[in-house]
């Protein structure tokens, strides 16, 4: 390295990195970041591709590449969606379905972006930066960048959204924990400021697009919750809204004032399908370019066939199979632990998910997150320890309901874990509720947390969203105070350890904790995690440049027709 | 006759107040709330009952009963729960969805029903009588989604010929229409065509056997002018009463069909509705359905006393 270089790096060091990036940049030296992880972490404490770029070579990695991708297809004409239709309201801080959020994804956009490989990017931030304890993040908001209405995106867009999203009662986006109305403030017209409540070592990645609901509106919508459907779903996506019909359909077309270039399609026709047959169907017929998701059984058809593109993208989402570790049969830890070695996961990934899914070994910890520590022993079948696990804890007749409700995989999971525990002498009931029943509390109108199925019966089977860091599962399912925690799992030391992880800034002190966390999930097993689910779509070979998201939403910025 | 009519206005609008009482009584023991359906499973309890509150549906059934009753008096159908919109601006679209479908299927299934029901009980026993009821019963005997599903597969997908959504785009015109309902008016065609045949069948079966009939014949009439004047007019009252049931259920009960040919109907919209427990759009959209079925009857009742002189008798007396 020529001396010129030395002196930039230590300037920059002095002069612009904070505590925390300098931390990373001793970690990407002393080897304990890989390029990969490198890139994810300083682009998440805002670092700069050029500086990131120039920490590379450093120590020996090729620059960021920075050359565009290559572009294919033709600009112009419009592309037809096929998102599956939504009960509830289109309301930023309402938004709780996969239909509903990826419709107001396309008009709608977020301060930062968690790519699918996990990184988290500036979006309508420009860079945000922690103070010393990651307590107090102050974001750039990017300039130029234009609301469909024609108004320029400014800090008081950014505050006055986000006062919205901590500030209503019923709002679904879940950051009133994080900070509140009081913790967010402008300092001038592009700077926002972000006091939280306790450390968060990962806060951009709860901004970005996995907290769907976090969408930024104009200041002026944003103070009036409730009216951002009404006032035409104005955001600054790449298209803007110009119809909408109710359960029918939506047309939006180019916004030519987009911040991130001309988008190359002249539109987008929305069609909602009531059910995903009709939906495969169109898309078989060629009435729709691009489905929003698909179950790996509905993909089938369009895989390895030529006049389709078919998509599979690892991501976090997952289902938990939550024991009650506070009744029986299940308070011994021993009974819970014969469960999860009954099961065998390759054949029950190829069984349930056509080979559409990645090992879990019982943790929240999806290998794609930079925090998980890959060193923890992965649990596999074993049906004598299983056995002999039941006899020691005078179990061998055991007997127990895994309660579910009728959604994608979950019937054929549960059964697939019913044969596999026959293996072993375990005999499991299966309950197969409707959505309303097994998230409703039961009877309806009695206490929601202390009777709902999905909390309260013994066994349970869960589906959980993608997200970019494990921050949500921690916090909701598996700590004492969790509102989601379904295996009412209690455990001081894990509830000690998760608060040093969400606290971290540093991978290394983040990956000491969620190996500790791991263990102590694998000594307890209140909940198993057999596998993570690969996100399946399809489209027609027609479409070019299109990269599905794990958690729904469709980027379509640079999407051309071939 | 207009007694007749008085007295079955009357009964209607008993009936529609019962209509609407048992939905809201039914709706108290659906599960879900409101609150959940329109936050989600994940949303906290705290949430939920927030926007309970906000909605009115932590109240008392009859005390949103009430409310929706009153309003209904001041030609207020209320608002949905969910969507936080007049369940007009629900049912008005949907309704008029629904119309056009059973409009198009109508036109194809009834004639061709009819058609194959009289040629089969004219050709009673023999092979073309044995075709169209075995036909018929084995398409009846199909769940419509099945049926549906093939057609699919065949014009839609095999052939391409037509498309497999029924939805046409915004201001297409009424051929383009017409074109998206094919498939799905074909389905209920198929799923209808039995039932409806059976039944002129059995109407012209009995009109043949009849005294007047043979007389008919020993007159010396023609056989064209004995079927069109003895046998049809006699065969058709039973038909007639049918195909009234069938058009409210053309209008108001096809979820199946209007889910796999993503069509939204008010069928769907009212199934969407008990679903999330949205109960002034329930109740409103049964209601239509009521009135469609109510009003469908009456005027197959208007017909069956013009075309049976028995009828417009017994009322007369």
């Amino acid at each position: 390295m020529d001396r010129e270089t030395k002196r930039l790096i230590e300037e920059f060091r002095r002069n612009e990195a904070g505590p925390l990036e300098n931390n990373v940049i001793d970690e990407l030296v002393g080897g304990e970041l890989d390029r990969e992880e490198f890139i994810r972490r300083a682009g998440m404490f805002g670092m700069g591709a050029g500086a990131i770029g120039v920490f590379l070579k450093l120590v020996g990695e090729s620059d960021l590449a920075h050359a565009a991708p290559q572009l294919e297809g033709q600009a112009g004409g419009t592309i037809r969606l096929g998102i599956p239709v939504f009960g509830a309201s289109l309301e930023p801080y309402l938004l709780n379905e996969g239909g509903s959020l990826a419709f107001a994804g396309i008009p709608g956009e977020y301060l930062t972006f968690t790519t699918p490989d996990g990184r988290v990017v500036p979006w309508l931030a420009s860079s945000f930066r922690p103070n010393a304890d990651a307590t107090v993040w102050t974001f750039q908001i990017r300039r130029g960048v234009k609301f469909h209405n024609g108004k320029t995106l400014t800090a008081q867009d950014v505050v006055a959204s986000m006062k919205q999203y901590v500030g209503q009662r019923n709002s679904n986006a879940g950051l009133s924990p994080f900070f509140d109305a009081a913790g967010v403030s402008a300092r001038g017209q592009y700077t926002v400021v972000f006091r939280l409540k306790s450390a968060i070592g990962v806060f951009p990645y709860l901004l970005s697009q996995t907290t769907y609901q976090a969408i930024i509106q104009p200041a002026a919508i944003a103070a009036k919750p409730g009216s951002w459907v009404a006032s035409g779903m104005i955001g600054t996506g790449p298209f803007r809204l110009r119809r909408y019909t109710d359960k029918r359909s939506a047309d939006l077309v180019r916004h030519t004032g987009y911040w991130g270039g001309r988008p190359p399609m002249d539109g987008v026709r929305v069609t909602f399908f009531q059910g995903s047959a009709p939906l495969v169907l169109a898309l078989r017929a060629g009435q729709i370019d691009l489905a929003m998701q698909l179950s790996p059984q509905e993909g089938a058809p369009f895989k390895n066939n030529p006049k389709y593109n078919y998509y599979l993208l690892p991501t976090s989402s997952h289902r938990q199979v939550s024991m009650r570790t506070d009744v029986a049969p299940f308070r011994d830890a021993r009974v819970r632990r014969a469960v999860a070695l009954v099961i065998n996961r390759p054949q029950q990934i190829q069984r349930v998910m056509l080979g559409a899914g990645q090992i879990g070994n019982d943790n929240p910890f999806w290998r794609g997150f930079a925090s998980t520590d890959r060193s923890i022993k992965q649990r596999k079948q074993n049906l004598e320890l299983a056995r002999a696990l039941l006899r020691a804890a005078g179990a061998e007749n055991l007997r127990f309901t895994l309660t579910t409700w009728n959604f994608l995989d979950h019937t054929d999971h549960a059964a697939s874990i019913q044969a596999f525990a026959r293996q072993a002498g375990i005999e499991v009931g299966l309950e197969v509720m409707d959505v309303s029943k097994y998230y409703d509390s039961e009877p309806a109108g009695a206490d929601y947390a202390t009777t709902t199925p999905w909390l309260n019966r013994p066994a349970t089977l869960t589906e959980y969203g993608a997200r970019g860091v494990p921050n949500i599962y921690l916090t909701r399912c598996y700590m004492s105070t969790g509102d989601w925690n379904a295996s009412h799992y209690k455990n001081p030391e894990f509830d000690q350890v998760s608060r040093t992880y969400l606290a971290a800034s540093e991978i290394a002190a983040q990956r000491r904790a969620t190996k500790r966390m791991a263990g102590l999930l694998l000594r307890d097993t209140p909940v198993i995690t057999d596998y993570f689910i690969r996100y399946v779509t399809a489209g027609s070979s027609k479409v070019k440049n299109y990269v599905p998201e794990g958690i729904s939403h469709m980027r379509l910025a640079k999407v051309r027709l071939g | 006759m207009t007694r007749f009519l008085l007295k079955r206005l009357g009964l209607a609008l008993v009936t529609l107040f019962l209509l609407s009482v048992i939905v809201f009584g039914i709706s108290t023991i659906l599960p879900g709330n409101v609150g959940r359906a329109v936050l989600g499973p994940f949303a906290t309890q705290e949430s939920v009952d927030a926007l309970n509150e906000q909605l009115g549906t932590d109240r008392s059934v009859f005390a949103q009963y009430v409310d929706w009753a009153g309003g209904l008096l001041q030609g207020d159908l209320g608002t949905s729960l969910t969507k936080q919109v007049p369940t007009s601006d629900l049912l008005v679209p949907a309704l008029e969805n629904s119309f056009k479908l059973a409009l198009v299927a109508f036109l194809i299934c009834v004639p061709l029903s009819i058609l194959g029901g009289v040629v089969a009980g004219l050709r009673y026993g023999r092979l073309t009588d044995k075709t169209v009821t075995i036909t018929g019963i084995s398409l009846a005997a199909m769940p419509e989604f099945v049926t549906g599903i093939v057609l699919i597969l065949v014009f839609g997908i095999w052939l391409g010929w037509l498309p497999v959504t029924a939805q046409a785009e915004e201001g297409a015109s009424a051929a383009t229409q017409v074109k998206y309902l094919l498939l799905p008016a074909l389905t209920l065609t198929l799923v209808l065509f039995g039932y409806i045949a059976r039944v002129t069948r059995a109407g012209v079966i009995e009109a043949l056997d009849s005294d007047y009939t043979r007389t008919a014949y020993l007159k010396g009439l023609p056989s064209s002018v004995v079927v069109r004047k003895h046998v049809l007019r006699n065969a058709l009252p039973p038909t007639i009463a049918v195909v009234a049931v069938q058009v409210g259920y053309l209008v108001g009960g096809l979820v199946a069909v209007e889910v796999l040919f993503n069509y939204q109907g008010i069928g769907l919209l009212v199934y969407e509705a008990a679903r999330q427990k949205d109960l002034p759009l329930l109740t409103a959209g049964v209601l239509v359905i009521g009135v469609v079925y109510l009003v469908v009857t009456l005027i197959a009742d208007i017909l069956y006393a013009a075309l049976n002189p028995r009828i417009r008798l017994g009322a007369a007396e």
